[in-house]
């Protein structure tokens, strides 16, 4: 193999526009017309023809997944005949929120948008971060690969956060298809059932966690028809560092180092293939871009760099995710500029050209900048938890990137122009649809319905694949996903003991897909109260919540499709402003449709929405399974008329009623006061009302089997299936019932019902009176036969 | 009284060493955490108790514990053998007891996939069948503890060898509910001497009662899993 560079200067600046775009086809680019003009006029300025190495660095730094361009575009938005300009929905919706909350919140957010992860404080000594991706595409055409190697992916943005931050639990959430969908009924030749996905997925998220010793902890699965051809997969991992180690900096002199797996033709084009649609082409042709996965190098990487923050020895650190060693170093030389030198870089195989080196997604990499007086103690880390180490290049100052392979120049590129793509214009609509009426439920079966709704793959348990993840490792989760008298019932979110700080740190999360279809603007206001909620129900301090926002959606170019995106984005900010809570962090990712006989299909706009909270002493964790058979159920319940993207609706066949929109200030009023009764110790158990409404939930609190529920309020079956966000039900003790209702004075809380000893029933308002073990079994059986 | 010095190994890909050490600690021990790159025969010095903790050494690709107990050879010779003739106590938790099957200390048996084929995180009731073990020695003959492998199923080289480990006593744990399909439902193995213990539960993750997934629980002052350090422990103190 003979050693030097490989790599062609490729003539663009005489060619046409059309040409151009051909050439970003040919390339598998994914550059636009538009932007290979911009391409052009910037080589024409610097009067000389681009690389191919350089090409790909800035398609790259340019690609949706990298550079998250729609969420910066200009858009025209129409919403039913209105016109308005949206100036970025990342500035009008997540920033500009985001930083009006922080003014008000002195010392919360430490670090947001910049870094890999947000870091909020946690004590006086310690911040923790939360961050979340997605693995779509991958997960499309190898369910397994895809799965783990984006929880692996998320993983290294936490140890690439500030100076290496320690990964301490992981949340996965998955958008299928029905896993009883007729094979019969999909489109596409190599598109693989959901069922096969489902198993995939799920073992792609185990084997990576599970070997680096990550808790799994909290999750969702939301099954619809929709994400047949387009499969989701979120990943997120959360950290805690010391607040020393939050800062970082890259200066004249350092070098840059990588550390962990080799480099290899795995992972090509990764960012540029996400950023575009999936055919049936797609799992002969971009097996390439998806990667391959080692959990043990990653352990180890992971070991190595914990270690070396310690001993101070980091001065900034980066992951290779998405456009590999090009990002990375870009990022970490964007501003100060220096050299890579790509045949430093350990080959997994010999023969790689140069582009291939300096874009490939192989896994498991970590790059550092470190003084050089620090290599030493780095290299004897190394040896000691048996990665490899390289120094590729050093920080120069000059503000310019230079990659260089065996002593020739490949790339040259003046940061300034790399870090400025062409800003979109874009334009949305949204027209509101008119719902249909209420139905009709004087006639329903109402015993009937929850067993229906529990036997609802919405609804029921999510044990089979809960148990295959190791939610216990490191000995921190108090409040696990599975928990209760049996440790079988689930809970509102998890909280995670912190090692060294009497704080704890709960995770939520909400994903409401089927609520969007109508009314995009209500789905992101209850995607944010209910992740809101759920952290409160645990047991976390309302003042003290940070959000995620994960955004999937299908073809920004459809200007209805992008128009819900708009709406979402709208209701979300309101939610997140009105509660106080900033985001720290988010990720979006488009093109999540699919080609096939001349047919587009797209999912529907998918807002997953995360969010950390403090619960400030272990005695404020709180579970949703009933404790004793000697107490009051309380019913904070704002109730609705409205069903729109109920599980009831669903199964009844009515696509298209109102969305229950909340009362923000009046639900953030009886937060505050559930959680000042929680540190009180006036709350036992407190439980969200969400998928399947308030019957199920009080099934679902039952599951501890500790007591007879008997639930006596006057309530109908539009109470007892609503969905409206604000609804959680509480174990109070008996004695305290009058005291907890007269502290929600002024808003809808009430005595619903008692706990007491008996031979395990749920009894409710004489129309619901069944053994909690069979509705258990009822709840627990369906996906355990599909899994 | 000298806390006794506890040695932790960590081979590339364990990750229980955190939780283990933890506990270790909070029992009195004094303890150190090494990488196996930097352990030879030499290190192993005045440590009373090498403790071999939960993960997935070198992926277990292979047979789970394999290439760790090839690489334990390679770099100790027969230093843990000699340590362990020598009085020296060790404990296997989880991935460290298919370790310490490997090494040949503890009665001949193997840790192999589930029946269920899959990986399993839950709890489980445990019975204490050994009555001397002085890692058990304050714990009730009933308790519970996490578990969380896909290959912890006991199984012998005969069937009846494993009635004959019950029997006497070398089986030191059993399940209460034999959810991996282990023969004769063990749990954990000792050796004669009762100075080597391996077992498939987490006892470092049920320290303390908010461990418990039940918020109730108040069946001990600690969690089960304190007992067990806490009996080494108090076991190595008194022979100091």
């Amino acid at each position: 193999m003979s050693e030097s560079a490989s790599y062609q200067h490729l003539p663009i600046r005489s060619l046409s526009g059309e040409e151009l775009l051909l050439l970003s086809k040919r390339m598998k680019l994914s550059l636009t017309e538009e932007d290979m003009l911009a391409v052009q006029g910037i080589y024409r300025e610097w009067d000389r023809e681009p690389t191919d190495v350089e090409l790909e660095v800035i398609a790259q730094t340019w690609s949706e997944h990298c550079k998250h361009r729609i969420f910066g575009a200009r858009i025209e938005h129409v919403k039913d005949g209105v016109t308005e300009t949206v100036d970025g929905l990342f500035r009008t919706f997540v920033r500009q929120v985001s930083e009006e909350i922080m003014a008000g919140k002195p010392g919360f957010v430490l670090s947001a948008f910049h870094d890999n992860a947000g870091f909020i404080t946690l004590d006086e000594n310690l911040a923790v971060c939360l961050k979340a991706e997605t693995h779509n595409h991958p997960s499309a055409i190898e369910p397994y690969a895809g799965a783990n190697t984006g929880l692996g992916g998320v993983i290294r943005d936490i140890l690439g956060a500030g100076l290496g931050a320690k990964p301490i639990g992981s949340l996965d959430v998955f958008c299928f298809g029905s896993p009883d969908t007729d094979p019969g009924e999909i489109k596409g030749e190599d598109v693989i059932h959901p069922r096969g996905i489902l198993r995939g997925v799920v073992r792609g998220v185990r084997d990576y966690g599970n070997r680096m010793g990550i808790p799994t902890v909290a999750g969702a699965i939301q099954f619809d028809p929709a994400y047949l051809y387009n499969p989701l997969v979120y990943c997120g991992t959360a950290g805690v560092i010391p607040r020393w180690a939050i800062g970082k900096k890259v200066e004249p002199g350092h070098l840059v180092i990588a550390v962990g797996g080799r480099t290899g033709r795995d992972g090509l084009k990764g960012a540029t293939f996400s950023s575009a649609a999936l055919d049936d082409t797609s799992h002969v042709e971009d097996q390439q871009a998806v990667q391959i996965g080692n959990p043990i190098e990653e352990k180890k990487v992971a070991d190595f760099i914990l270690a070396a923050r310690d001993a101070r020895l980091i001065e900034f650190v980066t992951d290779c995710g998405a456009g590999g060693f090009s990002s990375a170093a870009g990022e970490m030389l964007s501003e100060c500029g220096g050299i890579i030198r790509l045949e430093r870089a350990p080959l997994k195989e010999q023969g790689l050209v140069s582009w291939e080196i300096f874009i490939s997604e192989s896994q498991e990499r970590m790059v550092l900048a470190v003084k050089a007086e620090s290599l030493p103690g780095l290299e004897r880390l190394a040896a000691m938890y048996e990665t490899e180490l390289c120094v590729l290049g050093e920080a120069d100052g000059s503000g310019v990137l230079k990659v260089s392979h065996h002593g020739t120049e490949v790339c040259r590129l003046d940061n300034r122009a790399l870090h400025e793509a062409p800003r979109q214009h874009r334009r949305s609509t949204w027209t509101t649809p008119s719902p249909d009426p209420q139905p009709d439920l004087s006639a329903l079966d109402v015993a009937g319905t929850l067993k229906a709704l529990l036997s609802d793959f919405a609804v029921c348990s999510r044990e089979a694949v809960i148990r295959e993840y190791d939610h216990e490792v490191q000995g921190n989760t108090v409040l696990k996903p599975l928990a209760g008298g049996c440790g079988d019932a689930p809970q509102d979110g998890a909280v995670l003991r912190i090692d060294g700080s009497e704080q704890l740190l709960a995770i939520g999360l909400s994903i409401l897909p089927e609520w969007g279809k109508t009314d995009p603007e209500g789905m992101g206001l209850a995607v944010v109260d209910e992740c809101f909620r759920q952290l409160v129900c645990t047991g976390a301090n309302p003042d003290r919540i940070a959000l995620l926002d994960n955004f999937c959606m299908g073809n920004p170019n459809d200007a209805r499709e992008l128009g819900s995106l708009v709406e979402t984005c709208r209701g979300m900010a309101e939610a997140a402003k009105a509660y106080g809570a900033p985001f720290v962090s988010g990720k979006d990712s488009f093109y999540n449709y699919f080609e096939v006989d001349g047919q587009s299909i797209s999912i529907p706009v998918t807002l997953l929405l995360s969010g950390m909270g403090i619960v400030e002493r272990v005695e404020h964790v709180t579970g949703s399974t009933v404790r004793r058979p000697d107490s009051a159920l309380v019913w904070i319940g704002p109730s609705s008329r409205d069903l729109g993207g109920s599980v009831l609706a669903r199964r009844l066949g009515l696509g298209n009623l109102r969305v229950p929109r909340p009362d923000l200030a009046r639900n953030l009023a009886s937060y505050r006061i559930l959680h000042k009764a929680i540190r009180d110790g006036l709350v036992l158990a407190a439980h969200d009302v969400s998928e399947g409404g308030l019957a199920v939930a009080l099934a679902e609190m039952s599951f501890g089997e500790k007591a007879d529920l008997l639930v006596d309020g006057d309530l109908d079956a539009f109470d007892l299936f609503n969905e409206a966000p604000g609804q959680v039900v509480l174990e109070v003790p008996l004695a305290a019932r009058e005291e907890v209702c007269a502290r929600f004075a002024g808003l809808p809380a009430r005595v619903i019902g008692v706990t007491r000893p008996g031979a395990g029933r749920l009894l409710i308002s004489g129309r619901i009176d069944e053994s909690i073990s069979v509705l258990k079994a009822i709840w627990k059986a369906p996906l355990a036969a599909h899994y | 009284m000298a806390r006794p010095k506890a040695l932790l190994f960590k081979f590339p890909g364990t990750n229980a060493d955190g939780e283990t050490d933890r506990a270790l600690r909070m029992a009195g021990f004094l303890t150190e955490v090494k990488p196996i790159a930097v352990v030879d025969p030499s290190t192993l010095g005045d440590y009373r108790l090498l403790v071999f903790s939960g993960g997935f050494s070198y992926g277990d690709y292979v047979m789970a514990g394999r290439l760790a107990q090839l690489e334990i050879e390679r770099r100790l010779g027969s230093a843990i053998r000699d340590f362990h003739g020598a009085g020296g106590h060790l404990l296997g938790i989880c991935n460290g007891f298919q370790i310490l099957s490997k090494i040949g200390i503890l009665p001949p048996a193997s840790l192999i996939s589930n029946v269920s084929g899959r990986f399993v995180c839950r709890w489980v009731p445990l019975h204490r069948v050994a009555r001397n073990n002085p890692f058990l020695a304050t714990l009730p003959d009933d308790f519970e503890l996490p578990v969380a492998h896909a290959e912890g199923r006991l199984v012998t080289p005969e069937p009846e060898d494993a009635a004959e480990y019950v029997r006497t006593g070398l089986a030191a744990l059993t399940y209460g509910d034999n959810f991996n399909g282990s023969t004769a439902s063990i749990a954990g193995l000792q050796d004669a001497s009762g100075r080597a213990l391996g077992l498939m539960p987490h006892p470092e993750r049920f320290i303390d009662r908010h461990q418990h997934y039940d918020r109730d629980w108040a069946a001990a002052g600690h969690g089960w899993g304190h007992y067990l350090f806490q009996s080494i422990h108090d076991r190595l103190a008194a022979s100091a």
